[in-house]
């Protein structure tokens, strides 16, 4: 065997190794999810894989079946409010309406505001990305008590709509941040061929930029989405009836003890719609659309 | 089509002058370069006469239109830019179709306007693949061909072949001419490059520092420079200047310089004692083996030098030498071989002979 070829084996071997380092918790959580409860905790041998896997902890959080009595009854942690309290079903909608929209108010409010920094000559355009930046550099905690009440005297708090603004104004900065760099990567005689072709402002904008970053558009929604669909804390205090993944998941650790089953089922079925919409948009997910546009 | 006309421009950025009241008229079908080293305010002006730049102070017209207020968009040019800026995303038909898009003109219109511009460029085989998948030649192409469908009153072009490789850019220079000649549109063309102003331009405006230096043929730029500074600019290899003294020698008034005496034509308007700047093209200065020969045809002194460098171009000779402690070059078209460090003696042709005041650096 020559050098190359060892070399290459070793490259192999060490990705592959990295690779099941970083799916061992997410294998382990999706492998809890479909176990049962005695397979979960025993605790006199570690159960790798049970040969007898149940999907029973997806047919409560998922799809809403009644919380089985499992064998002797001693179900962990008992819920308070009867099985029903384990129906992700709702929670799933409200994370769905709350990922989709905020993701799709930021990047468009983002885009249009980096286009405006990346092209338009205005007095402060300089300190302007400074400030807006600086919205990020508070922990959100910090801001959380003033939030609620603001959002409840606007009526805002526990309602879509509200959380879907709160959404949208963490996500903006970053967005706008990474949409801007993009937006200067296309030269600005791109812009300016299209106004002498005849194009407005506008329609250079709409017809001409934007559809040469479409790749940075994907990037840009994709961390918009992932973001919002796995935010906790803003969730957390300001709603209370709806209820996203993430804030659903916590009500399973009770007073009594840790639906460790599922927690991971929710938490599982949680990754797909992240998975599919990255699927959707990772055509896009390439740089370099801009080729061919100006000599490199 | 239109005349283009510029009174008093001026384009100042903060406390930074960099048009300095510029006045220019080209006649409507003219092809008039712009020309001079980098920063000189040539993209600026072209930029101005775009509409992409504001204007500080003065005026354009367009015929008898000021144009100073009217948005690019509406200003009926078409411009080709250094980098192509084609659009990306669009194929060859669509980038040249854009701008009648937007006029909403007929779909058939559209179709028949692009094929011919096509046809004019070459560029039938491509129209629907991307930019990317072009090579830079076929590239600058479409560039064009999103200028020409426009039927625009003037074409500006931005640098457009200094992109490209050697051999593409004396094709596409050779392309830009026919086009010009073919479709008589005004147009002004930005470059550094000198070979392509003069072998395009019906006229060459040199411009420097914000100023016009010289505007004219370039033929006319070329015999007749105005100052040292288009002397000096114009031409490849430059022209051999020597800065001197007028004195009187054997009853004559020639050049000197130490011991270099430079004969002065017949009918230069020069005083005993004056400080001047001696200009002479290389292919004005013959080079010979035979001193006497050259003592001959000048003031009983002959021109001495020592070879440097000996470049064959195929077509002639350019031969650097040292003159004095000053680099003076020759052209010669003799299949003469010449070896560094070999003497050289040289004939001027003294009626080619370029003088310039030493304080005015203005021609005599």
């Amino acid at each position: 065997m020559n050098g190359f070829a060892a070399k290459n084996v070793l490259r192999y071997v060490l990705s592959i190794t990295i690779v099941c380092i970083f799916i061992f918790p997410i294998a382990w959580f999706a492998l809890t999810s479909i176990k049962p409860v005695s397979a979960v905790f025993n605790k006199d041998e570690v159960v790798v894989f049970d040969f007898k896997p149940t999907f029973e902890n997806y047919q409560v959080t998922v799809l809403g079946g009644k919380k089985a009595d499992t064998e002797s009854g001693s179900s962990i942690g008992m819920g308070t409010s009867g099985s029903g309290a384990y129906d992700g079903r709702g929670s799933i909608v409200s994370s769905l309406i709350v990922a989709i929209s905020s993701t799709f108010m930021a990047t468009l409010i983002s885009l249009l505001a980096a286009y405006a920094l990346s092209r338009l000559n205005f007095r402060g355009s300089q300190g302007y990305m400074q400030w807006i930046l600086s919205q990020r550099f508070l922990p959100p905690i910090a801001i959380i008590i003033p939030l609620v009440f603001i959002f409840r005297d606007l009526g805002l708090r526990d309602t879509h709509f509200g959380l879907v603004i709160a959404h949208t104004l963490i996500n903006i900065p970053i967005a706008l941040l990474i949409l801007k760099s993009f937006f200067d990567d296309v030269p600005i005689e791109i812009d300016q061929a299209a106004m002498i072709d005849g194009a407005t402002r506008f329609q250079c904008f709409y017809m001409v930029v934007v559809p040469m970053i479409k790749g940075g558009i994907a990037a840009t929604a994709v961390l918009c989405f992932i973001f919002s669909w796995t935010e906790f804390l803003l969730s957390l205090f300001l709603t209370s009836s709806i209820r996203t993944i993430p804030v659903k998941i916590t009500t399973f650790v009770t007073s009594t003890g840790s639906e460790w089953g599922y927690i991971s089922a929710l938490g599982t079925a949680a990754i797909v719609p992240g998975f599919i919409f990255i699927l959707l948009v990772q055509n896009h997910l390439v740089r370099g659309l801009t080729m061919g546009a100006v000599k490199d | 089509m239109a005349s283009v006309k510029i009174s008093n421009l001026k384009k100042e950025y903060g406390p930074v002058q960099v048009l300095h009241s510029l006045d220019l008229e080209v006649a409507d079908g003219d092809f008039v370069v712009l020309l001079g080293p980098s920063g000189c305010g040539k993209s600026t002006l072209l930029r101005m006469i775009a509409g992409l730049e504001p204007i500080t102070a003065g005026d354009v017209f367009f015929d008898d239109r000021r144009v100073n207020d009217i948005h690019a968009k509406d200003r009926n040019i078409a411009m080709v830019f250094q980098n192509y800026a084609l659009y990306a995303h669009m194929s060859v038909r669509k980038n040249m179709a854009f701008s009648m898009r937007l006029k909403k003109i007929d779909k058939k219109i559209i179709d028949e306007k692009v094929e011919w511009a096509a046809s004019i460029l070459g560029l039938e085989p491509y129209l629907d693949r991307l930019p990317k998948e072009l090579s830079g030649g076929q590239r600058q192409r479409v560039a064009m061909g999103r200028a020409i469908v426009r039927d625009p009153d003037v074409f500006l072009f931005d640098e457009p072949l200094s992109n490209l490789d050697a051999k593409l850019r004396v094709q596409m220079r050779t392309e830009i001419k026919d086009l010009h000649q073919r479709l008589k549109t005004t147009t002004v063309y930005v470059t550094h490059d000198q070979i392509e102003a003069m072998t395009m331009a019906d006229e060459v405006v040199i411009m420097r520092d914000g100023v016009i230096e010289q505007a004219g043929s370039p033929m006319d730029i070329y015999d007749n420079p105005g100052n040292l500074f288009v002397a000096q600019f114009i031409g490849s290899p430059g022209m051999n200047i020597v800065e001197c003294q007028v004195s009187e020698a054997n009853g004559k008034l020639c050049a000197t310089k130490g011991d270099l005496q430079l004969p002065l034509p017949s009918n230069a308007n020069v005083i005993n004692g004056q400080t001047i700047y001696y200009g002479i093209r290389p292919e004005h200065l013959q080079a010979t083996r035979q001193a006497s020969l050259a003592a001959s045809d000048s003031n009983d002194k002959s021109i001495t030098g020592v070879v440097r460098v000996v470049e064959p171009t195929g077509p002639e000779i350019h031969i650097y030498s040292k003159l004095d402690n000053q680099d003076v070059c020759s052209i010669s078209r003799d299949r003469v071989l010449w070896a560094p460090g070999e003497d050289i003696h040289f004939i001027p042709d003294v009626e080619h002979v370029h003088l310039f005041d030493g304080d005015t650096k203005l021609a005599i």
